[in-house]
């Protein structure tokens, strides 16, 4: 059994721990004691690996240039269809050449075997490269589509549990014909919310969803409208669940990532009472 | 009064992102590439300044913010509650890649004549006010910390900084700024005590 002092010199390690200076033999023994499950010091790690990660939030935000989205999902994508190393044509270009210099010019016909070998070789190469593009590409889709079940399970989960709030909301221009919904479940505070016949927003925006509780608007999470779609779902998690709690609903256009408090016109609204 | 209301609208700005962060990971865990997007969208924005800030270069801040996300994606599933909330553990992981960037810059520059990464100082009164024309995230949690780190010395805030951004070890820090290793450490305990009085910290606390 650990004694107090024991206890508190482990604690003492946390701070050089999360900014990373503890030398590698007190850094082992301290990992060593995390491992037998001190609770203490684990709510120690996570309160200061916290607090420190307030320090960025007084920086300036930036976004990063535009291509590094793109490229970091590309990324996501590319690695699960990379083809596998024995495909790469250079250790069979070096067997080819190996056999060119060091095999006696006995006759022609060798001559003329070893092009129709190397040929048919750049051929099996080029049919291998377009499948593999091709296997990457359908990956890709199957990733795509996976991802599209699981948001459909998610919406059907909340949709088919016994008790679900219903919130319709109305638009704010009499021109438009865009409506929407909210589901939600309150005991979990899920909710889906459907939206049907809004605009397309622009690529710096974003639809936010807003709860109003006692006069505020309290962030609940934003999604997009595809072009192609004119009825569309999104899964959110809200802030409260309990109906009386909740006095409406709101969906203003935002810039994209979100705001924490409307910036833009009411798209869309509907109240409880 | 008016302030109460004020930190308890911003503790459930936070409370409701820290929320949202872990439905998105466990989505990144089911290989739902939406989810690390609308991650991305939500973060980038802080990490990229982050990182820049400690490498000095805009190129390898993009470098750094690339990794995290690529990281984020492949090993999700390293995350543990003791890393604190989702945004906490991501700003551990940028810290850790860009202060790695720089420390191998500074090795291969260590022999010959190129410049090593340098910390980017910040731009006058970047730190205090935040970006107004970009995307805030929890834009009120954070002027709440700003407003609280009014409360830290100007001493304490130094070390913080110069502990996290530059990676400087307190035994550095005493011999760099020639103050007893001791003040080093109640100071810097002192700071993070302060920090911790954010209002996110206080509604974690049993």
């Amino acid at each position: 059994m650990k004694t107090e002092e024991q206890r508190h010199s482990q604690l003492e390690l946390c701070i050089p721990y999360v900014f990373g200076r503890l030398n590698p033999g007190n850094r082992k023994q301290f990992e060593a004691h995390l491992e037998t499950g001190c609770e203490q010091c684990k709510r120690e790690l996570s309160e200061l690996y916290e607090a420190i990660a307030l320090l960025p939030l007084l920086l300036k935000q930036e976004a990063p240039p535009s291509g590094l989205r793109q490229r970091i999902l590309s990324r996501l994508s590319s690695k699960r269809s990379e083809p596998p190393r024995a495909a790469k044509p250079i250790p069979q270009r070096g067997v080819v050449e190996a056999s060119v210099t060091k095999a006696p010019p006995r006759s022609w016909y060798l001559y003329a075997s070893i092009v129709m070998g190397v040929l048919l070789i750049i051929s099996l190469l080029f049919f291998l490269n377009d499948q593999l593009r091709t296997t990457g590409e359908l990956e890709k889709k199957l990733t795509d589509l996976q991802a599209q079940i699981q948001e459909k399970q998610d919406i059907l989960g909340i949709l088919q549990v016994q008790k679900v709030e219903i919130l319709q909301l109305a638009n704010m221009d009499a021109g438009s014909q865009a409506f929407g919904r909210v589901f939600w479940e309150p005991e979990k505070r899920h909710a889906v919310v459907q939206v049907v016949n809004l605009i397309a927003e622009p690529a710096d925006k974003q639809y936010q969803l807003w709860l109003v509780k006692e006069k505020k608007y309290l962030r609940v999470g934003e999604f997009d409208v595809n072009k192609e779609k004119s009825n569309v779902f999104a899964v959110m998690t809200l802030p409260v669940g309990e109906r009386q709690e909740i006095e409406g609903f709101a969906i203003t256009l935002e810039p994209r990532g979100g705001s924490t408090q409307p910036s833009g016109a009411i798209q869309l609204r509907g109240a409880t009472k | 009064m008016i302030e109460e209301c004020v930190q308890q609208n911003a503790l459930a700005q936070r409370q409701q992102c820290d929320r949202e962060d872990a439905d998105l990971l466990k989505r990144i865990q089911r290989s739902d590439q939406r989810a690390l997007a609308t991650l991305y969208d939500r973060y980038a924005p802080v990490f990229y300044p982050f990182a820049l800030r400690i490498t000095g270069s805009h190129e390898v801040a993009e470098e750094v913010v690339h990794d995290v996300f690529v990281q984020v994606w492949e090993k999700g599933n390293s995350y543990a509650t003791q890393n604190g909330s989702v945004y906490a553990w991501l700003a551990a992981l940028s810290r850790m890649k860009a202060l790695e960037k720089v420390r191998t810059s500074n090795q291969k520059k260590k022999g010959s004549d190129g410049e090593a990464l340098q910390p980017r100082a910040p731009l006058e009164n970047e730190e205090k006010q935040g970006g107004q024309e970009t995307i805030l995230v929890f834009k009120g949690y954070a002027e709440e910390v700003r407003n609280m780190l009014k409360n830290l010395s100007k001493l304490e805030l130094r070390l913080l900084e110069l502990s996290y951004y530059e990676g400087q070890s307190q035994s550095d820090l005493a011999r760099m700024l020639r103050i007893p290793l001791g003040t080093i450490k109640a100071k810097m305990r002192r700071g993070i005590q302060k920090l911790r009085q954010a209002p996110a910290q206080e509604g974690k606390r049993p």
